[in-house]
């Protein structure tokens, strides 16, 4: 029984194998089809984009950036990005602590993106994507008449003019519709990892331009508006 | 399309989070380790030891402040004192006390460099300290010595305190 069964599991795989090589193998004399050549041209212009999250983000809370990005189109597939913004906070004497933290600086990114959608030449696309950041700034960091609990001294906390900078990469992924004409609309949700940093001599930075609220890793969403030019 | 919605719904609401990331463990103090002669850890026993310091500013009758409140016990062989902000020296006083009412009172003056230290604007801002010198006078303490000059957040210990054995 059990020889009968090993014979027909090789007889099987015998008659497999052959079938998948004549299927793989095209017979003499016939033709694999040519591929369509693809007559789009592989400079296909710029770009350049406006976020909106960032003046949203300095409208309703006390930190947030201006940022824009110029994109080079490469056959609607690989696009070179070069994104410039100016960070700035204003944390003025916070409610628990009475700490005030304020910087203005700008940054820069420097990266790719890869649109990853089969169909490369429709009107959407879904990027994928890397950024290399720095930015160098300076920060105030103050809290006025901080009291000892025990020996019930006031001394004026911090430091002004903080010098301090970041090197980061971002992980990014994005959508791109075209709205009408050269107009598109499109979301990026990046992952940020510092790689090197200095944050001056009295501890941590808090907030870094460009990066968000200071930690090791930071995970923000970009709304940009997009013209093709 | 209604998975990338959702998708970039669930991110938005990451990202709205906010996380305050104060350290849990946030006195800046100094740990004074009892020590005996031999390097072994010595322990109060019966008797008791108190240590206040004087403030700076203070109302009518309430000059000292009591930092460590008659510490006895076989397991009281480390106390932790706080350390001033920004005073250049930090003056404590210590007594010493056993089960027959015989008192020792010393001074312990600590001479220290102060620097301001920031982790967030939602954590209380403090100082970080530097010891650079340290005097005691000698009742019922017989020594003191550093072992670690750098006062921060870290639990270590500072001073190593030798009690006279007969005291």
């Amino acid at each position: 029984m059990t020889k009968k069964s090993i014979s027909s599991f090789i007889s099987r795989l015998t008659v497999s194998l052959l079938l998948l090589m004549t299927v793989a193998q095209p017979a003499d004399g016939q033709k694999t089809p040519k591929q369509e050549k693809d007559s789009i041209p592989f400079f296909r212009g710029f770009a350049v984009s406006f976020d909106l999250v960032g003046p949203a983000q300095l409208m309703l809370s006390d930190h947030g950036e201006y940022e824009g990005a110029l994109r080079i189109n490469l056959h609607d597939q690989w696009f070179p990005v070069f994104e410039l913004g100016l960070g700035h906070a204003n944390h003025e004497n916070d409610e628990v602590t009475g700490l005030t933290y304020k910087t203005t600086a700008p940054y820069f990114r420097l990266g790719m993106d890869w649109n990853i959608k089969k169909q490369k030449h429709d009107p959407y696309r879904i990027y994928a994507g890397f950024r290399y950041a720095f930015t160098n700034y300076k920060c105030d960091i103050l809290r006025k008449g901080l009291e000892d609990n025990v020996w019930h001294t006031k001394a004026d906390f911090g430091m002004e003019d903080i010098s301090c900078y970041q090197h980061w990469l971002e992980g990014v992924f994005g959508i791109d519709a075209s709205i009408i004409g050269p107009f598109h609309l499109g979301w990026t949700v990046r992952y940020k990892r510092r790689l090197f940093h200095q944050e001056g001599d009295i501890g941590n930075s808090w907030y870094v331009p460009g990066f968000g609220i200071n930690g090791s890793d930071n995970l923000t969403v970009n709304f940009n508006v997009i013209i093709d030019i | 399309m209604r998975k990338i919605v959702a998708f970039i719904f669930l991110i938005i609401a990451v990202v709205s989070c906010v996380s305050v990331d104060c350290p849990v463990q946030n006195r800046v103090e100094t740990t004074y380790a009892l020590k005996k002669p031999s390097g072994g850890p010595d322990t109060l026993g019966a008797d008791t030891l108190t240590v206040w310091t004087h403030r700076i500013k203070y109302t009518d009758n309430k000059r000292d402040s009591i930092l460590v409140n008659r510490l006895c016990g076989a397991k009281a062989t480390s106390f932790a004192v706080l350390v001033s902000h920004t005073l250049p020296e930090d003056s404590l006083f210590t007594m010493l006390k056993d089960t027959t009412g015989r008192q020792w009172l010393d001074t312990i003056c600590i001479r220290k460099d102060n620097f301001p230290h920031f982790e967030s604007v939602d954590c209380q801002a403090t100082y970080f300290h530097h010891i650079t010198e340290l005097k005691t006078t000698h009742h019922g303490i017989d020594s003191i010595s550093i072992k670690n000059r750098e006062v921060s957040y870290d639990k270590e210990e500072h001073f190593f305190l030798y009690l006279k054995a007969n005291r």
